[in-house]
């Protein structure tokens, strides 16, 4: 790779620099050289294995009156839920077996 | 193209987090990037020498006067240089800004955040009138809640200002935090995708090798 000038960098911003406050260590001894950090991190564990064996994925639609749509677009967004998760909470108070994972909004997923 | 300095006057802004990324992301494309870490806190040197998976090379430099001497050492034997500053103005960050062929000031959704990216990239442009010559500056928008109002409120202070932004946000998402401690960048899912629209814009705007010029 070419060497890059950057010799009148120092001269041309030193006027600029010197309003600065440096971070030059005091003039104390050195550091001990290539001395590893005294750091120690742990990567995460690995996400959990989700509880229930994965089921297949379906999908069907719904043909509602629009204004009901709209109650229960309404309903959901007063529950801070999506329509879908709103619908599976009510499926669930019936005795459906709604997951915590079935419940997930997946628009988030999605953007 | 190929020094990048990371600066902005506020600290936790997502400085050492954009550097991890480009770094760790050069190396696994195959090029030798170095670093420069101008922080008092060396969390980029610790995270390189510690944690990092890929090979970087990585130098810790507070002394203002070494830096611009270290930045022609590096580019010479290296396709990509990146300079992680401190938070906060410093001699050491003019010298380094001064070097860049590229200066990314990262903004989180704060006040202070927007202030002091303000105060940044008015350092950078009287640091450019000094030097002469244009020095490309871009603020990055990181942490982004989408579809929040302190998002769009980011956005609106941020155009007001007539910041240069760089396209690509990168929103607040657990893979960017698992790379501090597993050293491996986000190639997948939504943060894979957002980092390689950021590196293709770099690479846009002649910043990022895309081939390496040196025997490994």
């Amino acid at each position: 790779m070419a060497k890059k000038d950057l010799a009148s960098v120092t001269t041309d911003l030193s006027a600029l620099a010197s309003q600065m406050p440096t971070q030059r260590p005091a003039a104390a001894p050195p550091p001990p050289a290539a001395e590893p950090p005294a750091l120690k991190v742990v990567a995460p564990p690995p996400k959990p294995k989700p509880q229930h064996e994965p089921d297949e994925i379906t999908q069907f639609s719904l043909s509602l009156r629009k204004g009901l749509r709209k109650q229960l677009a309404r309903l959901a967004d007063e529950a801070d839920m999506t329509m879908r998760a709103f619908v599976l909470n009510a499926l669930k108070a019936k005795g459906l077996d709604v997951r915590a994972d079935d419940l997930v909004d997946l628009r988030k997923d999605r953007r | 193209m190929s020094i990048i300095t990371i600066a902005t006057t506020k600290g936790g802004a997502g400085k050492t987090t954009l550097a991890r990324l480009i770094l760790a992301r050069a190396a696994l494309a195959g090029l030798k990037p170095a670093a420069i870490d101008v922080d008092f806190n060396h969390t980029l040197t610790d995270w390189v020498t510690a944690v990092a998976k890929y090979p970087i090379t990585v130098r810790h430099e507070l002394d203002e006067t070494r830096i611009v001497p270290l930045v022609t050492e590096l580019h010479e034997t290296h396709d990509l240089v990146v300079i992680d500053t401190a938070g906060a103005a410093s001699q050491a960050t003019i010298f380094a800004i001064g070097c860049a062929d590229l200066v990314l000031v990262p903004i989180s959704p704060s006040a202070a955040d927007i202030v002091e990216g303000i105060k940044t990239v008015n350092l950078i442009r009287s640091a450019s009138k000094m030097l002469r010559r244009e020095l490309p500056v871009y603020a990055v928008l990181t942490a982004v809640q989408p579809g929040t109002n302190i998002a769009e409120h980011v956005e609106r202070e941020v155009a007001k200002a007539n910041l240069p932004v760089f396209p690509t946000r990168l929103h607040r998402l657990v893979a960017f935090q698992e790379m501090s401690f597993t050293g491996i960048p986000p190639t997948s899912g939504v943060a894979g995708v957002q980092t390689t629209n950021f590196l293709d814009e770099l690479e846009t705007l002649g910043a990022w090798p895309a081939t390496t010029k040196l025997a490994s």
